[in-house]
């Protein structure tokens, strides 16, 4: 189980990025993206904005919950007040599932039944991981809880963070200390 | 002039202007580059002077999109031409997105992911005009379920024809008549209301023919190909590969052409065309399509109808037809036992102008009339071969739905044969309205007829039983009878499915299935759906999983074509129910890779010109399809090149566009670009490329991934080997005449990145630079790159568009 976070501004530029691995189950919490899932990451992010601004207009809350799906990658997001958008993209196995090279494993869809079959399946065949983790079944109550803690944690953060009077708008967070915040916030929930 | 004179004349207009119509990959691009007389490249050139023999007909099938063609090589791509010709700017009255663009409130269109769009689902499809382009996906289905009309003609018409320069006899004479029928054709349908068509076809086939009998469903069918021990399925994916074959040397040939330009700017311009379908992906679509197979569980390749022709140099006349009648139904070649043989026949006397006397044939055509009944024609031909040179004569286009095996066929003997000759025929006007004639004739009065006569008669004694009460109680009695007997030998005993896996012709089932199948080919959509759709269950309940699948997919084709009142998300969700069922038949119960294909394919179509959230599902049906690897590399890359077209005809509301999905649609073209790069299809790659970038600069913020480090490397990375691909395509071809060594060595660093892990490099070549100052139109708002990662040889490259 992978993440990739990235606050977005309003002008779908990244204002953060970080990668992290899932620190549950005994994870190590390092990411295993694939080079090539690295830039693909990138896209499938930005490509879920158009998404993410479909959604923000019919959905009341700041959590919109997984909003997208590309192969094996969900999209959880996050509203900001400012219009930043705080996007995870959770890989839920640590297998190949990357753009047009995804494995055939998983069923597509909201059909939860299916997803968990398949997560189930796909689990088994990797190393350690249960189908009860949290990154196994993106769509379940736990792991929706789980990243809303994340990204409830890390929205302090943020908002102390851009309190900063040197931050303008859309500018890069460069913060060492939000970094370790993050990080330490990844580790606690995901 | 009659419209189908047009069709048929079609390519010679075309061909006089061949780069601006015919070929959209590299629109008006002067040939004066340097040309090899290479057979595959030669009758490209109308201004090179080489030798007149490599002129010959040639790589022709290969040709399609190429820059330029001599006229009468390009008749033979009427469908490719049709397809393109329609310059991009012309009225399109056929584009999907702007009909139901127009349609749709902008309110709706905000609630996009909840099934947006409703208004889209009101109306037929047929009605917003969608299917009137010939390359566009509705009307390539729709012309692709057409009632097959089998000739089984005499050896003397054969030979008859053989003069006239056609080896194949009668059949391959009317093949492209069949494919546009002259005029409006009226169709009256369940409740007798009258409708008429102007785009009616049909489609000939040859009595005898078996070699698109699906192996599948056994019985002493044997397939020419393989063997009968061979899996079904593996037949079925053969024909899914072969069309795949058919595209890709189409796009080689492209590729090909292209190196023999100086003026790369003009193809790299070009983006993806959003409202013209791509050709090579409609040309994908129609062989997909005409290579539908002769199966068991659908009825629309069996024989509406079969054309018994005999002609008038013949010394038995009456005997002949009787013969050549019996042979139609108990001979070597009469179809398979699940093929219903009680199809209509329809009896011709092929007149021969120049030697016959017509007196004699009228006096015979009266005694046919009197022996067979008013399905007769008297077809008066020609019986010389027409040269170009005749004021008179007029191409004979090649037939649009030639199957993949045909066309691969034609290119191999092309590549191999140096005394290739020309495929084009020429036919005498006197002689194609004659034919039109008859065509139309023959549809109008008797084939047309005769279906609705059916229809009508198997909706009355056995689909209308079955709707009523007692229908259903009838088939739950079946299913659970009374008795101490185990379950498993009543449903073998009461079930009218056969141990050798089919339904015979005159069980309830395969009459129903029939009359779903004409209603279809005739139009009637809602009659068709509702048959369907009651045999969905029925052949579940036998666990007739072929027939269940077929069904599954029809019904959904037919509901998504049809207008309906339901709410469209209830429809979006009965027609995913639909698509699942049929997916999940073909692919894991039947192991059928045509079926399955098909069947997405074409439901993914069908969704996307439906609009609103219908785009939505049919990508995610795309994104199933690449998922479950039914394709190979030449289909990925069309279909993520077809996804990136699907999300850029949703269009979104309001000044901000809410609810489009624009860095979708790029996303797909920078993915459809990954895709044709790795198998070294830099025109294609170039156009995902622009469009991604037109498309990320549509963006509010007009950045794209600019600000996304490694996304933005990866573009520019894509960018500069698309650009490079294409200057060596040039330089190689200027150095060695084949460079395969060359494209092996590509190949491998392609492999090796594709698996993943390896550095993203750009590979070391010493052709890297050269052609300075051609600026391709490369690159121009890609992100200043990072630097990071990349080594020294990204260096020289990125001052060519930093």
């Amino acid at each position: 189980m992978s993440y990739y976070f990235a606050i977005i501004g309003t002008q779908d530029n990244p204002l953060f990025e970080y990668e992290f691995g899932t620190s549950k189950q005994g994870g190590d919490g390092q990411p295993r993206f694939t080079e090539q899932a690295r830039h693909l990451n990138q896209f499938i992010l930005h490509s879920s904005l158009d998404i993410v601004e479909e959604v923000q207009w019919t959905n009341g809350q700041l959590y919109l919950k997984v909003l997208d799906k590309f192969f094996n990658n969900y999209i959880s997001c996050f509203m900001t007040g400012s219009g930043a958008k705080f996007l995870l993209l959770h890989q839920p196995t640590a297998g190949p599932g990357s753009g047009g090279s995804a494995a055939a494993a998983s069923g597509l869809g909201g059909a939860s039944s299916s997803i968990s079959a398949s997560a189930s399946a796909s689990s088994s065949s990797s190393s350690s991981r249960n189908s009860t983790s949290i990154g196994a079944n993106p769509t379940s109550p736990q792991t929706e809880e789980a990243i809303k803690n994340f990204f409830a944690e890390v929205y302090e953060n943020y908002t102390k963070a851009i309190m900063s009077p040197f931050y303008k708008v859309n500018m890069e967070i460069r913060s060492p200390v939000f970094r370790q915040r993050v990080a330490a916030a990844g580790r606690k929930y995901l | 002039m009659q419209p189908h004179d047009d069709a048929i004349k079609a390519p010679s207009p075309t061909v006089q202007s061949p780069p601006m119509a015919a070929s959209p990959v590299m629109p008006g691009r002067a040939m004066a580059g340097p040309q090899k007389p290479r057979p595959g490249a030669s009758s490209m050139l109308l201004t090179t002077t080489h030798d007149p023999l490599s002129q010959s007909e040639f790589a022709l099938p290969v040709r399609t999109n190429s820059a330029s063609r001599r006229p009468q090589s390009a008749s033979l791509f009427r469908s490719t031409l049709l397809s393109n010709a329609t310059p991009p700017g012309s009225p399109r009255s056929a584009s999907p997105a702007s009909t139901i663009r127009s349609a749709r409130s902008p309110a709706r269109a905000l609630t996009g992911s909840i099934f947006a769009g409703t208004a889209g689902f009101r109306a037929s499809l047929l009605d917003t005009g969608a299917g009137e382009n010939p390359g566009d996906p509705l009307n390539l289905i729709l012309k692709s379920f057409v009632p097959h009309v089998a000739i089984h003609a005499s050896q003397d018409v054969d030979e008859l024809v053989n003069l006239k320069g056609f080896q194949k006899g009668l059949w391959e004479l009317l093949r492209p008549f069949g494919e546009r029928v002259t005029g409006k054709v009226n169709v009256r349908d369940s409740n007798g209301v009258s409708k008429s068509w102007e785009d009616f076809s049909v489609r000939f086939s040859k009595f005898g023919d078996r070699s698109n009998i699906s192996i599948d469903t056994g019985l002493g069918v044997t397939s020419p190909i393989l063997d009968k021990g061979e899996a079904a399925g593996s037949m079925d994916e053969f024909r899914v590969r072969q069309v795949e074959q058919v595209v890709e040397r189409h796009l080689s040939f492209a590729e090909e052409a292209y190196r023999g330009t100086v003026e790369p700017q003009t193809p790299t311009r070009a983006g993806l065309d959003i409202e013209a379908t791509s050709p090579y992906y409609a040309l994908y679509l129609r062989r997909l399509l005409s290579g539908m197979p002769l199966a068991s569980h659908e009825s629309f390749t069996h024989p509406v109808a079969c054309v018994i022709a005999i002609s008038s140099r013949n010394p038995n006349p009456i005997e002949a037809l009787h013969r050549l009648y019996s042979e139609t139904t108990d001979g070597d070649k009469r179809y398979p036992v699940w093929v219903d043989g009680d199809y209509l026949r329809y009896y011709v006397l092929v007149h021969d102008e120049e030697n016959s006397d017509i007196t004699k044939s009228m006096a015979l055509f009266e005694q046919m009339k009197r022996n067979f009944g008013l399905h007769c024609h008297l077809l008066r031909l020609r019986s010389s071969e027409s040269a170009e040179t005749d004021d008179d004569s007029i191409p004979l286009p090649r037939s649009d739905w030639m199957t993949a095996a045909e066309e691969l066929a034609d290119i191999e003997e092309s590549d191999t044969r140096e005394d290739f000759e020309d495929p084009t025929r020429h036919i005498f006007e006197s002689d194609a309205t004659a034919i039109r004639t008859f065509v139309r004739e023959m549809v109008t009065q008797s084939i047309i007829p005769t279906m609705e006569r059916n229809i009508a008669v198997w909706n009355d004694q056995v689909a209308s039983r079955r709707r009523g009460i007692s229908g259903r109680f009838m088939s739950l009695s079946k299913r659970f009878t009374f008795g101490g007997s185990s379950r498993s030998s009543t449903t073998s005993s009461s079930s009218n499915y056969d141990m050798a896996g089919f339904y015979r012709p005159e069980s309830p089932e395969a009459i129903m299935r029939r009359l779903a199948d004409f209603a279809f080919m005739l139009r009637d959509w809602k009659l068709a759906m509702s048959t369907y759709d009651l045999l969905r269950s029925d052949f579940q309940n036998d666990k007739a999983w072929r027939y269940h699948a077929a069904a599954n997919e029809m019904a959904a084709l037919a509901l998504l074509i049809m207008p309906q009142s339901m709410s469209s998300k209830t429809r979006i969700e009965t027609i995913n129910t639909l698509l699942e069922n049929a997916f999940y038949s073909y692919q894991t119960r039947c192991n059928s890779v045509y079926g399955s294909t098909r069947c997405i394919i074409l439901a993914l179509e069908l969704l996307r010109l439906r609009g609103g959230s219908g785009i939505d599902e049919a990508v995610r049906w795309g994104i199933r399809v690449l998922e479950s690897r039914l394709m190979g590399n030449i289909g990925d890359a069309l279909l993520k090149e077809r996804m990136a077209i699907c999300y850029a005809s949703k269009t979104g509301a309001g000044s901000q566009l809410w609810g489009s999905r624009r860095r979708k649609s790029a996303l797909w073209s920078v993915l459809g670009a990954e895709a044709w790069m790795s198998q070294h299809k830099y025109i294609q790659a170039q156009k995902c490329l622009n469009e991604a970038r037109k498309m990320y600069s549509l963006l509010p913020g007009e950045c794209g991934v600019q600000n996304f480090a490694v996304a933005s490397d990866f573009l520019a990375y894509l960018n500069a080997q698309a650009k490079e691909g294409l200057q060596v395509d040039l330089i190689q071809f200027e150095e060695d005449d084949e460079g395969e060594g060359h494209v092996d060595e590509e190949n491998e660093m392609f492999e090796g990145a594709d698996n993943g892990n390896s550095e993203r490099r750009p590979r070391k070549t010493s052709l890297i630079n050269p052609i300075g100052g051609s600026t391709t139109g490369l690159g121009l708002e890609t992100a200043p790159l990072q630097g990071q990662g990349r080594d020294e040889t990204a260096g020289p490259k990125q001052d060519g568009f930093g």
